[in-house]
């Protein structure tokens, strides 16, 4: 460095990351292995990663009238976040936001984020499905959305690595066998599969087998009930890594509990006993290189003026419910940001960086969802256990992916929760409680009968969740308003969003399949879409009316692609423009199939940390570099 | 035991009687959630002595049922005890109702305490748990619950 004016001391990293949720934690995880002095800027509190701070969200959340995923999460103007209850659907179609998020598309973008240490996985459902093959090159195979310039062969190592971080239950020869999913020859998982559900069994019972055409000039396609992997506690893997088996990790706070699902059936919004993976698990392994600053919202990315990165400003704030707060910078070789795909997004547009393809922000996609609902013809066991534990995988591939977006089909084991509000919704009906107060309301059942008939009613319910492939459009974006600003004075994000035809084409098939599988089921098919407050995202499409909901999957906001003339980052998560600066996350996903996506996003995250420590060791050639502690 | 010790009073012994007709659970149930107390008061506080005196005359007037409350104001108390012990939320009152009643406070739903979410009767009506709270175990979720069949089972698939 020249001698210049002296410059307010600001603490040198090698690396800064930006967010402590799953990407970043698994990112400082890698590098302060490797013995990288790593500062983790978060802009949330860190009240979850005591027990007490944990116990405490947990008795929000049973406190709360709605348990939507953010419902044991405490507000923080400092750092706001958007909630699913944020949307209001208008009597004749259409919606209002009212929330963090400015929405101004055709169609409402339904899901969350949460922004505090661990970030939203804190409240992800956990289940943990690689993508198939193809979902890597849609363009390429079936003509719309964007390809990857990777394929699944280059990720399968880091698949394996991701699924021993998040410590994965599942069965690979069921996914090899169901799916299609490649596996090198004997791998297992670091956990046995999550037990199916007794209403998975029964949908076995019924459906295994039988094929069926989702239009009567379409294929066959052959039915069959799949268990998910998960990212949650179940029987160690004795034969895992070559016999050394897995050490399942317990809750952070209390190491022995929570080293196995106990059957909560609260994964969302939040695990009583952390038996579901959190990135709070791989913070409580971070080594001592790796400082985290929580209560630091990050403002901008600070630039050298020759393409390259020096830091970060952030807004230190100490009591959330306070405007005061102070600006400082933090400056590092590399800088990360890992702040959801909204957020990075967001970061980006306000630093004016990575844009010279004019894509930031762009093809913003998640899994839209259409739920189904009804009851079957016995007691289903609703509300016990994970929130799905098997699929029909089926639908996730084949040349019909040409005409309609691919789905997958989630067995829901929660009742109608998610499209009825079940089991409170079920009360205040049967007790003549009408959703709008000044409506008059019916005579009610009380006693035996009310009792009775919930039972009878409450216990059929089953439903399922259809999570379709968005294709990357990019209409569908990030944007920023300055005229919009949070308590801190950080412009709030816009979106704008709609579904493509291929994707309504993919909902209306999707209808079609629930219509057989309900008759195929013997079950009363309950399902119905109006337009009304609860259902923001209801739409017309051909002779149909449907209604979608978020899945909350945000991705595509800083696409990967091979070319710097159309994507934001190359293969590596390294912004084209900037060659120190990394967005990396479920943004730079060019497509994202039917399959959770989280797994996928740590997979090419931890890929990623392999390019980040190549950078960092040759900006520090010849400097000596220490052996990873505790490491062999 | 002598016969000539005194018994204590029960505690809310009116309340839990009603609270009996209303939901369809016996008593040794609604006791055992631990909530009579702070069911009693909550629903004092919401609707005032007056109305609970008025609606335990309807009540009695009808026979004990609560389906044959007349009274608009009464039945809907009826309606929110009943919400209280199914759900542990005190619902929201229908509009001409809590203008009847003068209520100062506002007219909206709110769980009463995180434990009453647990002791939620609803779960019972089907023999499930209150989600986040009172885990079955492990694996719980793969057998029938009461009243279902056992599924067949097909080529050993989860023999566990
Ligand atoms: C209800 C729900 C269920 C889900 N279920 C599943 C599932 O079953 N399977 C699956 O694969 N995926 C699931 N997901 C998606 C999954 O949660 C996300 O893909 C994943 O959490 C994204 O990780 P991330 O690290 O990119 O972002 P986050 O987890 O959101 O972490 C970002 C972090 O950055 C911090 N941050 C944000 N802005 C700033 C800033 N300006 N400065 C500093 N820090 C900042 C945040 O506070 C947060 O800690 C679900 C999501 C939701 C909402
Ligand atoms: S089912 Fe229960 S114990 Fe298992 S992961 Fe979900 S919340 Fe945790």
């Amino acid at each position: 460095m020249t001698a210049g004016p002296a410059r307010p001391a600001t603490p040198r990293y090698d690396v800064v990351v930006v967010g402590a949720g799953l990407a970043g934690s698994l990112v400082a995880k890698r590098l302060g292995d490797r013995g990288w002095r790593v500062l983790v800027l978060e802009a949330g509190t860190r009240t979850l990663d005591s027990w007490p701070g944990h116990l405490d969200a947990l008795d929000t959340a049973h406190a709360a009238l709605a348990k939507v995923p953010n419902a044991p999460y405490r507000r923080n103007p400092a750092a706001p976040f958007p909630d699913v209850l944020d949307l209001t659907g208008l009597p004749d179609g259409g919606y209002r936001a009212d929330g963090y998020f400015l929405q101004n598309g055709p169609l409402p973008y339904g899901s969350d984020h949460l922004r505090a240490t661990g970030g939203t996985a804190l409240h992800w459902m956990g289940l943990a499905p690689r993508m198939h093959p193809d979902d890597f090159h849609v363009r390429r195979a079936y003509g719309y959305g964007r390809d990857w310039p990777l394929a699944y062969d280059d990720l399968e190592p880091h698949y394996r690595a991701a699924e021993r971080e998040l410590g994965v239950a599942g069965d690979a020869d069921e996914q090899r066998d169901a799916i299609g999913l490649p596996f090198p020859p004997g791998y297992g998982y670091p956990m046995h599969k999550i037990p199916r559900s007794y209403l998975d069994s029964v949908i076995a019972a019924r459906l295994d087998g039988v094929r069926l055409r989702e239009a009567p000039d379409a294929p066959e396609t052959t039915l069959r009930v799949v268990t998910t992997p998960h990212a949650r506690n179940s029987t160690p893997n004795p034969g895992y890594d070559s016999g050394r088996g897995h050490r399942p990790r317990g809750a952070v706070g209390t190491p022995n509990y929570g080293e196995r699902c106990v059957g909560h059936a609260f994964c969302v919004p939040i695990c009583p006993v952390q038996a579901k993976y959190t990135p709070l698990k791989t913070q409580a392994t971070w080594s001592d290189d790796v400082t985290l600053v929580a209560h630091a919202v990050v403002s901008r990315v600070l630039t050298a003026g020759n393409g390259r990165v020096l830091g970060v400003e952030y807004q230190r704030y100490d009591d959330p419910a306070s405007p005061a707060h102070t600006t400082r910078t933090a400056e590092a070789d590399l800088v990360v940001l890992a702040a959801h795909a909204v957020e990075n997004a967001k970061l980006l547009l306000l630093s004016g960086l990575a844009d010279a393809s004019g894509q930031v922000g762009r093809n913003l996609m998640d899994h839209p969802v259409l739920l189904t609902w009804g009851l079957l013809d016995h007691p289903a066991g609703p509300f016990r256990g994970p929130g799905s534990t098997s699929g029909l995988e089926c639908f996730r591939t084949g040349p019909a992916r040409r005409d309609r977006a691919p789905f997958r089909v989630e067995i829901g084991n929660w009742g109608w929760s998610w499209p009825a509000g079940s089991p409170s919704g079920d009360v205040s009906r049967l007790l003549g409680i009408t959703g709008d107060p000044s409506q008059p309301r019916g005579k009610g059942l009380f006693g035996a009968r009310l009792r009775r008939e919930l039972g009878h009613f409450v216990g059929r319910q089953f439903s399922f969740q259809f999570a379709f492939e968005q294709d990357a459009e990019s209409r569908n974006r990030v944007t920023v308003d300055p005229r919009h600003r949070d308590r801190l004075g950080i412009p709030r994000p816009v979106l704008t969003y709609d579904l493509s035809d291929h994707v309504k084409r993919g909902i209306a098939s999707a209808k079609a399949v629930s219509d057989q599988l309900f008759r195929l089921l013997g079950a009363e098919d309950h399902t119905a879409y109006a337009p009304g407050t609860s259902a923001p995202g209801w739409f017309r499409h051909g002779d149909g009316a449907f209604e979608f909901k978020g899945a909350g999957h945000a991705a595509g906001t800083h696409v990967m692609g091979a070319s710097r003339a159309d994507s934001v980052v190359d293969p590596w998560q390294r912004c084209w423009d900037h060659p120190n600066l990394y967005a990396v996350g479920c943004g730079s996903m060019p497509s994202v199939g039917t399959s959770n996506p989280s797994l996928t996003m740590a997979a090419l995250t931890l890929r990623s940390c392999e390019r980040m420590h190549r950078d960092l060791t040759e900006l520090h050639r010849p400097a000596a570099l220490r052996l990873p502690e505790g490491r062999p | 035991m002598d016969p000539h010790d005194p018994v204590p009073p029960p505690e809310c012994p009116g309340f839990v009687d009603v609270s009996v007709r209303l939901t369809g659970f016996d008593e040794f149930t609604l006791r055992g959630t631990g909530l009579v107390r702070l069911y009693h008061d909550t629903t004092v506080e919401q609707v005032g002595r007056a109305a609970v005196g008025r609606f335990l005359d309807d009540l009695a007037a009808a026979g004990g049922d609560p389906g044959g409350l007349t009274d608009e104001v009464s039945r809907d108390i009826a309606r929110a005890i009943t919400h209280l012990w199914y759900l542990g939320v005190w619902p929201q009152l229908s509009r001409s109702v809590h203008a009847a009643l003068g209520r100062e406070k506002p007219n909206t739903a709110f769980t009463v305490s995180p434990e009453a979410y647990t002791e939620g009767l609803v779960w019972q009506t089907f023999h499930g748990h209150p989600p986040g709270a009172k885990a079955p175990g492990f694996g719980t979720w793969a057998d029938p619950p009461p009243g279902a069949p056992a599924p067949a089972r097909r080529t050993g698939e989860d023999a566990r």
